[in-house]
């Protein structure tokens, strides 16, 4: 047992289901597709995303601030803010040179990039803005984090594809482990639903083709074709469980299990026995000191895709033989990217807190092949243990176990 | 001039009207050496008026700027 014991002090969201943690926990609760034909990508061969709606970066941020920052920095900022207000910190309730701030971001500013890659094909390179590199530069959304809060401590931006987020989560939770800061904001951020970036998911044939896009994310269902990709950011304010405590601030739920591994097999393709997400899954549960037997849900990484689905859904079959309640809130927000497994981890928090498992919307008919327990209506149920699963093309794994407080 | 430029410096770089006056600095309205070059590429390229960045951060005001702006008109023609 390692005695991990961090407490979820904070959260703030922004996901396709809404602007805020309501918004979105709503949405997942609904268990309602976000997804829709998306005007920015109507000349690629697959046009379906999950945007998010309403999000006026100018009234939340200031036009001033707005403009100098690409979507996936403004998602983050905006979910930053709300979590660091919902844990209670003021201006001066922090040393500012305590707290770190850890971000998951598969790609960074890649809206900017592609924007400003075409003003140097029309324009030349004199044409190209001096905001580009500040703009789209990965690291950027937790250095803004940084100046938006002013907080001094660590500072990092971390990337592991879609397992990003988790990851971020992962690593902060090691920072507070290690004594190197008294609070970490923790998450993922992305916003690549740029014409570019999604032709280069579709080429790769990752995305659901299906017409109608209410049924294109259908994570573990027998006619997933793919998944359908979506924007968002999702930040956690993370302390040592003993202080938060001492502090008396509320913990809304604790991390005590973090599982990270590599799968060391193909750039895309899960290894078909699940051999990276195994050693991840069962690293998560050795930190937290727990059983197998113990693990009461799983949110899945759950793409949508037909081999991540069948891996992981075999996998859990086999490894948690109580048969956990499993859910895949993909199926509602599609797949956040770099921002997924914090989003994912963030759901996590509120099913524990709340008591219920999220329905996994569009499964109709689960595959034959998987023996799991998958939700497809919103479940109560008294959660003690939960997994937040994350995976990432390179076959880069994050597990995260998630308790009561 | 001077409302042309004013309009660049809310429309394109955002900054609220009420602080752009002729006495304003470039520190008050927080044009950093970033924000000098976007100046400097949308004059030119939308107002043919070719001020270099190098030019624009020699100067303080914004009343320095819009003179720069009509000296540079004038050379024009």
């Amino acid at each position: 047992m390692s005695g991990l014991d961090i407490a979820v002090t904070g959260l703030g969201l922004v996901t396709p289901g809404g602007v805020g943690v309501e918004a979105s926990w709503a949405a997942v609760r609904a268990g309602r597709s976000t997804a829709a034909h998306d005007p920015a990508l109507a000349a690629n061969e697959v046009s379906i995303s999950c945007r998010v709606p309403d999000f006026d970066a100018d009234a939340l941020l200031g036009a001033r601030r707005a403009v100098r920052l690409d979507r996936f920095a403004q998602l983050a900022l905006v979910a930053a803010r709300e979590a660091v207000a919902d844990a209670g910190f003021g201006a001066d309730a922090w040393d500012p040179m305590r707290v770190g701030v850890v971000i998951g971001t598969a790609s960074g500013g890649g809206e900017t990039f592609e924007r400003q890659h075409g003003v140097l094909v029309r324009e030349g390179a004199a044409g190209v803005s001096p905001l580009l590199l500040p703009m789209h530069l990965p690291n950027m959304v937790a250095g803004q984090v940084a100046m938006d809060l002013g907080v001094l401590g660590p500072n990092l931006v971390v990337s592991t594809a879609c397992a990003s987020g988790a990851t971020a989560i992962g690593t902060a939770c090691d920072l507070l482990t290690a004594g190197r800061c008294d609070v970490v904001l923790a998450g993922g951020a992305e916003a690549l639903l740029n014409p570019l970036t999604m032709a280069g998911f579709a080429r790769m044939g990752a995305l659901s083709t299906t017409e109608d896009p209410a049924a294109a994310s259908r994570p573990f269902d027998a006619g997933r074709d793919g998944f359908v990709a979506g924007e968002g950011a999702a930040v956690l304010v993370l302390q040592r469980a003993r202080d938060a405590r001492a502090e008396g601030r509320r913990v809304r739920a604790r991390i005590v299990g973090y599982g990270a591994s590599a799968d060391a097999h193909h750039i895309t393709n899960p290894h078909p026995r699940g051999r990276g997400v195994r050693t991840a899954l069962l690293g998560a549960l050795v930190d937290a000191d727990a059983a197998p037997g113990d693990v009461d849900h799983v949110n899945a990484h759950g793409t949508s895709t037909p081999l991540n689905d069948l891996v992981e859904g075999r996998l859990l079959a086999e490894l948690l033989p109580g048969k956990p309640l499993v859910t895949s809130t993909k199926g509602v927000t599609g797949h956040l990217l770099g921002a997924a497994g914090a989003a994912e981890a963030a759901f996590s928090v509120l099913s524990v807190e709340h008591g219920l498992v999220p329905p996994t919307a569009n499964l109709d008919t689960l595959d034959p092949r998987l023996e799991i327990d998958v939700a497809t209506a919103e479940v109560p149920r008294a959660l003690d243990l939960v997994l937040s699963n994350s995976f990432g093309f390179g076959g880069q794994n994050a597990v995260l176990a998630i308790a009561k407080p | 001039m001077y409302e042309t430029l004013k309009n660049i410096l809310v429309e394109t770089l955002k900054i609220a009207p009420e602080q752009v006056t002729p006495e304003a600095t470039k520190d008050d309205l927080e044009l950093d050496s970033l924000a000098v070059v976007e100046l400097s590429m949308v004059l030119g390229k939308e107002h043919g008026l070719h001020i270099s960045d190098e030019e624009l951060q020699d100067v303080e005001t914004v009343g320095d700027i819009v003179a720069l702006m009509e000296e540079r008109r004038g050379a024009g023609r």
